[in-house]
Formats: C-alpha cells, sequence, structure tokens
C-alpha cells in the first residue's frame, strides 16, 4: 500500500517536473520582471538621493570659494558647475534639478554676520526630487559651519547610535524582497499553471481513472511545485551569495533555507488552490501573478513597513511575506535569529493553511 | 474605388469578429477591465510610502528652543514626526512603527541660551543606507535651520527657493500618471494579444491566412476590435484615477487623445506578440512580467533626463516613456522632455504605423505549421 502510494507520487512528481522543464518560457517570464528590476536599480544605484545640480559660483573671495568647495565636496548632489547662462539652459532643458547661485557678495555678508542667502531655484515638478534638494542645500550649509571648528556657531552636537552592526547599501538591501517576489511569483505560476492544465487538457480524467490514491496525486503536484521553485530560489540565492549581495555567514545559511523553503511551500500551495478552482491556464496565469504583486507590496514592497501608513502596516501584519522578508534580512545583513521563532512560526502556519485550501480545492475539482 | 471598399469590407468582418469572439469569452473580458484597475491600485501601494521618515521625537526639555528645534524637524521635509516619551519610542522604533528617534535632552535651552555644546541623540533604525543617509542629513540641517530662525546674526547662511511652478505636485498625483500608462499598456496588450494567441491556439487562424484578405486588413481589423473592446477598461481606470485618486486633468482633450494614442500602440505590440508568441498563457505572463521592468525605467518616478545616462538612453526606445511625458503634460502641465508636445505626438504616431505594420507583416509570413 505504502510503496504504490509513494511510487504514485514519484510518477505524478517527475511528469510535473518534466512538464515544467518543457514549458521553460513560464519559468523565465516568472524571472524577468524580478532580474529586470534588479538591472534597472542597480544602473540608477547611482542617482538615488543625488540630484543633477548646476552650481554658480559668482563670489571667488575666501568665504565664497570655501562654500563652493564644500558643495563638490558634501557629496550630496551631483554638481556641475556653471555661469548663469548655462545654469539657466541646463535648468530649461531638464539637465538639472536646480541652480544654486553663491551670490556675488556672499563673503562680504558672510563677515559682515548680514543675512547671506544662497539663491535656489529648482524645478519643483516632483516633490521627491524637490525636497532632495531642500534638504540637501542645508546640508551643505551645516557642513559649510561645521569646518569652522571650534568657531562654528552650532553649538547642538549629534550623538547617533545605529541599532543594527551595519548599513546596508540601498541596492543589496532590496535584493532580498526581490527573491521572495520571485519565489512567490514562480511558486503561484508554476503550481497554478500545472494544476489548471490537468483540467483544461482533460488530462485529469485518466489521473482520476486509474486505481491510485488521490492523495497520492495533490502531495506529488505539490512537491513537484515547490521542488521547481526552491530551485529557481536558491539558484538566485546562490548567484547573490556569489555576488557578495546575500551572503549569509554559518548557520544563518540554514536560516536563509529554511524560509526559503517556506516561502517555496506558501506559494506552491496557493497556486495549487488557484489552479483547481479555476480549472483554467489563462485566468490562473493573471490572477497569480497579480495576486503575487499585492502580496508582494502589502508587505512592504521594495521599501520599509514603517514608512508607509498606518493602514498598509496593520495589513501588512496579516501578509506572511512580511515575515520572510524579515527574517531573510536579519539572518543575512546582521546574523542574527531577532523575532526567527515568530517570523518561521508565522510562515509554517500560513503554509499549513495554504497547503489545506490547496488540497481541499484539488478535492473538490477532482469530486466535481 | 472597389478594392478600397473590399479592404474595408475585410476590416469590418474581422473588428466584428473579433468583438463577437471576446463578448463570448466572459472570463477574459472581465479580467480585461479587472486587471488594468488592480495594477493602477497595485502601484500606488508603492507611492504610498512616501520619503518621509517616521521619527519620534522624545522632548526631555518642552522650552522655547526645544519647541522650536521640533519645529524646524518638522519642516525639513524629512520626518513623519510624532512626539514620545522614551519607553513608547523605544517601542514605537522595536515594533518597526519608526526608524528613528530623537532625544532632546533636559538642558537643552539653558545651554543654548548660554551658547554651550549641547548634545542631541539620535537612535536610528540603519536598515539601509538610502533612508539612513536622509536622517543622518535632515537632523544637522534641523539644526542649522534652528540657529537660522533662533540666532539670525549668528547663523547667517540661509537657502533662498525660487520654484518653477507655482506649487508642488505630491508624490501620488505625479506617480498614479505614470502608473496610469502601465495600467493603459496592460489592458491594451491584454486585450490584443490574447485574441490574437487564440486564433493560433485554435488553429482558426488558417481560415485568415489562407483568405485573399491582405495581411493589413486583417490586422488592421483585429486591432479595432480591440480598441472597442478596451473602451470599457479605458474608462474604468481613468474614473478610477480621477474620481478615486482625485488627480484631475489640467487639459481634457490631450487626456483623451494621448490615451488613445496610447492605446493604439499597444494594440498594435499586443497583436504583434500575440502573433508571435502564439500562446494566450505565455502572453499573459510575458505582458505582466514585462510592464514592471518598463515602468520604473521609463521614467515614471521623475524626468529621465535627471536620471545615469544608460537609462536615458534606453528608456527612450520604448513608447512608454513617451507616453508618461504626454499623459504628465495632460494632467499636470508639466515638460518631462525638451521635444514639445508635438514631437511627441509625432514619435508615438511613428511607433503606431511601424507596429501595425510590422504586425501585419509577421501575419502574412506566419505559418501554422510554425
Amino acid at each position: 500500500m505504502i510503496p504504490t502510494f509513494l511510487h504514485t507520487t514519484w510518477a505524478i512528481f517527475k511528469k510535473d517536473l518534466a512538464v515544467w522543464w518543457r514549458n521553460r518560457l513560464t519559468v523565465v517570464v516568472s524571472i524577468i520582471p524580478v532580474l529586470g528590476l534588479l538591472v534597472i536599480q542597480a544602473l540608477g544605484a547611482v542617482a538615488v538621493g543625488r540630484s543633477p545640480v548646476a552650481l554658480v559660483t559668482l563670489d571667488h573671495n575666501p568665504k565664497g570659494s570655501q562654500m563652493q568647495q564644500i558643495f563638490h565636496q558634501a557629496d550630496v548632489f551631483r554638481l556641475k558647475d556653471a555661469t548663469p547662462q548655462q545654469a539657466q539652459k541646463l535648468l530649461q532643458t531638464l539637465q538639472v534639478v536646480a541652480v544654486v547661485t553663491i551670490p556675488s557678495d556672499f563673503t562680504q555678508r558672510v563677515e559682515a554676520h548680514e543675512p547671506s542667502p544662497i539663491e535656489v531655484t529648482v524645478n519643483n515638478l516632483n516633490v521627491d526630487f524637490t525636497n532632495d534638494i531642500r534638504r540637501a542645500v542645508p546640508d551643505v550649509i551645516t557642513q559649510f559651519y561645521r569646518a569652522q571648528g571650534s568657531a562654528s556657531p552650532l553649538k547642538v552636537m549629534i550623538h547617533e547610535h545605529d541599532l543594527r552592526s551595519r548599513d546596508v547599501e540601498f541596492f543589496q538591501f532590496n535584493v532580498l524582497p526581490m527573491i521572495v517576489l520571485l519565489l512567490t511569483l514562480n511558486g503561484l505560476i508554476t503550481s497554478g499553471i500545472a494544476t489548471a492544465r490537468e483540467w483544461e487538457t482533460r488530462t485529469i480524467k485518466e489521473m482520476l481513472l486509474s486505481p491510485v490514491a488521490r492523495s497520492a496525486i495533490i502531495i506529488g503536484k505539490v512537491l513537484a511545485g515547490f521542488t521547481a521553485t526552491l530551485l529557481l530560489g536558491i539558484l538566485i540565492f546562490s548567484l547573490g551569495a556569489a555576488l557578495d549581495w546575500t551572503r549569509p555567514e554559518g548557520t544563518y545559511w540554514v536560516t536563509s533555507l529554511l524560509v526559503l523553503a517556506l516561502i517555496a511551500l506558501l506559494s506552491t500551495g496557493l497556486g495549487v488552490a488557484l489552479g483547481a478552482a479555476l480549472q483554467r491556464i489563462q485566468p490562473v496565469s493573471a490572477l497569480s501573478t497579480l495576486g503575487a504583486f499585492y502580496l508582494f507590496f502589502l508587505a512592504g514592497g521594495i521599501s520599509i513597513l514603517a514608512f508607509e501608513p498606518t493602514w498598509v502596516q496593520n495589513v501588512a501584519a496579516y501578509d506572511p511575506l512580511t515575515y520572510g522578508v524579515h527574517a531573510l534580512q536579519m539572518a543575512v545583513f546582521y546574523s542574527s535569529s531577532d523575532l526567527l521563532g515568530r517570523d518561521v512560526l508565522i510562515l509554517s502556519l500560513s503554509v499549513l493553511a495554504a497547503l489545506g485550501l490547496g488540497i481541499l480545492s484539488m478535492r473538490r475539482g477532482i469530486a466535481s | 474605388m472597389q478594392h478600397m471598399i473590399y479592404h474595408l469590407r475585410v476590416i469590418w468582418a474581422c473588428m466584428n469578429k473579433e468583438i463577437k469572439s471576446a463578448l463570448t469569452e466572459r472570463m477574459g473580458t472581465i479580467m480585461g477591465v479587472f486587471l488594468p484597475v488592480n495594477f493602477l491600485i497595485l502601484l500606488s501601494l508603492f507611492a504610498l510610502g512616501g520619503g518621509l521618515a517616521p521619527t519620534a521625537v522624545v522632548m526631555q526639555e518642552t522650552g522655547p528652543y526645544a519647541r522650536q528645534l521640533y519645529d524646524a524637524m518638522a519642516h525639513a521635509h524629512s520626518f513623519r514626526l510624532q512626539m514620545a516619551s522614551t519607553k513608547e519610542a523605544r517601542d514605537l522604533i522595536q515594533a518597526g512603527r519608526i526608524v528613528a528617534v530623537v532625544t532632546i535632552p533636559a538642558d537643552f535651552d539653558t545651554r543654548v541660551q548660554k551658547n554651550q555644546p549641547v548634545q542631541v541623540n539620535v537612535d536610528v533604525n540603519n536598515l539601509n543606507t538610502d533612508f539612513t543617509n536622509d536622517i543622518r542629513r535632515a537632523v544637522p540641517l534641523s539644526i542649522t535651520t534652528f540657529y537660522g530662525k533662533a540666532f539670525p546674526n549668528l547663523v547667517t547662511i540661509t537657502p533662498r527657493e525660487h520654484d518653477f511652478y507655482a506649487h508642488d505636485t505630491d508624490f501620488i498625483p505625479y506617480l498614479t500618471v505614470s502608473i496610469l500608462v502601465v495600467a493603459l499598456m496592460i489592458s491594451a496588450l491584454l486585450q490584443a494579444g490574447i485574441p490574437a494567441a487564440r486564433e493560433w491556439e485554435r488553429a482558426t487562424i488558417k481560415e485568415l491566412l489562407l483568405s485573399p484578405a491582405s495581411g493589413l486588413s486583417i490586422a488592421i481589423g483585429k486591432m479595432l476590435g480591440a480598441l472597442v473592446m478596451a473602451f470599457v477598461p479605458v474608462v474604468v481606470v481613468l474614473a478610477t484615477l480621477i474620481l478615486l485618486i482625485g488627480v484631475w486633468p489640467m487639459y481634457w482633450g490631450e487626456v483623451i487623445g494621448f490615451t488613445l494614442l496610447t492605446m493604439v500602440i499597444f494594440i498594435a505590440y499586443g497583436t504583434l506578440l500575440g502573433t508571435l508568441v502564439k500562446q494566450r498563457m505565455a502572453f499573459t505572463a510575458l505582458a505582466f512580467a514585462t510592464s514592471l521592468p518598463l515602468f520604473f525605467l521609463s521614467g515614471a518616478l521623475g524626468p529621465i533626463s535627471f536620471n545615469v545616462p544608460l537609462i536615458q538612453i534606453v528608456a527612450q526606445l520604448f513608447p512608454v516613456y513617451y507616453a508618461i511625458v504626454l499623459e504628465q503634460h495632460a494632467f499636470h502641465g508639466f515638460d518631462l522632455n525638451t521635444y514639445g508636445v508635438g514631437t511627441n505626438v509625432m514619435i508615438l504616431c511613428a511607433y503606431a504605423v511601424g507596429v501595425i505594420v510590422l504586425a501585419a507583416l509577421v501575419l502574412r509570413r506566419s505559418t501554422v505549421a510554425s
């Protein structure tokens, strides 16, 4: 009895994996959005937080020159020195977000302790870029005063205490949520389509007419979807490790792989449920993709949850991917088991629920 | 003349056939409306975060200077502030609800008044360098701003801002217009590509290929059918943006015209891709897979000229970029490139003509065996 069950499960598992491998286009289209986003982020990472700005220095006396030097050293802009006419042209042709002008009487005014404004003309069509400028110019002014040393009028000092042992670069930080998206997308699409295909091509009839246990069919399908998804996830994760983006240390490899496996199992269960419920490839394909993106963005996507409105944070508390991303970030970036128990528990319960839903959906589909 | 009438009859017949086929596939029709709207909502979630760091301020000092510093931080375009006790702030940062805690010490006012050094503690949950560096920049600049107001004779250097536009446009009204273009793209691709792929899956394309009708007439007929079916999703998507999200156009005529042009281009692309891919499932997945990278690549977040040169070049290869430029002009009156509305429209028209002709050629050259 048991050997027959295992034999059947193995046969279904092999069959589904072979069909998955033959439909490589499905694999490719679940990887494309993730890799595409990573490439674009990698290319654009240089520009993050540093807007293109033209600097016009009309005062070449000591304070003016010092201010110009500090603008360059501050590294808060992608700076270009220009004459007033050149700067105006750059602004109008959208080559720069803003023109910063150090006026001709700057040194004179600073030394006389008179108001010494720095003129900032900004193309404020986009509040994100505009606020970058509104932060960056005062930041440079602050650096100018700090450069005065003990003569600086700024007596308020900052004592920074970081909660994390290291800073993680923006691009590197986003790799893990992308891997989670990939697992979710691939799991939902692969398992969903594999399940729906059985109904759409009527091959479910052969399976049901055969003297095999229904549970063997279901377990075989779930295992195949899980294996395909997990293999893909491990491949991308390992590639990230090889590039030094996502390299856990020591035992945190085990933690990371465990979390990847749980996410793969979760998405597989949901995919099987969706495939069995809809029984048609086209709607399954579309809804799987949409569902994966909703789960991803409602878990915070590539941003930090704390930045999201309260209602999104509240919804994220019910999204299992939130805990998956958190566990991976702690393990990979900080070699920490912070709240690992909670994350694994919630993921495991979600997996059980998803698998239960998948099994129930398949049984109903088979029964009907 | 008779030749012309014949072609028009072919176009009309193909258009009718597409509409009737689409109406029999209710699930496809529903998805054609449901998916683009959800895409609009989905990507809007991305915009909700904003760039303001949620920060708690522990006011151990409540004198005028401390309050002025709090005020300077509130106007630093960097923080979403809330006051909290030490314990509340610690709980909030550990729960991940805030990313920083700024503690203004009890002797702040006294020390500032006496021009003595005073330390402000900043605890940061430094998850990534992007927002962490924003905070590292914003706290010192808040201090400078505070001094500029409290002691204008000591800190005399301040920025004096002149804005191009009379008012700022918030991130969501800006970004959702870019998202509109992607939602229109998804809608058009699905409406055109799935029927095109279905023809191949069911081998009904044989009859079309064997007919003496020109590939161009067949392609145009199919596209017109898709355009008619896309009318409802387009109206729903626009209504969601305008009525639900509250982004009202500046130029209604431009919105209608540019939306129509965008739909024509992507319907042509959908027909072309559907004919090439020949499988509905693969086409649907491909349509979704490429939309997200294209969205980020095509200047959705701001003028592409503010980005690195490589992305500037690549973005201008895709019609999504020009569609975003035109829709931003239609809704907000912004000029996101220096080509002018006319040139951007002509570029899109050239794309449209090119893709329609290409779709017709591919259709005619395809065989059932391939």
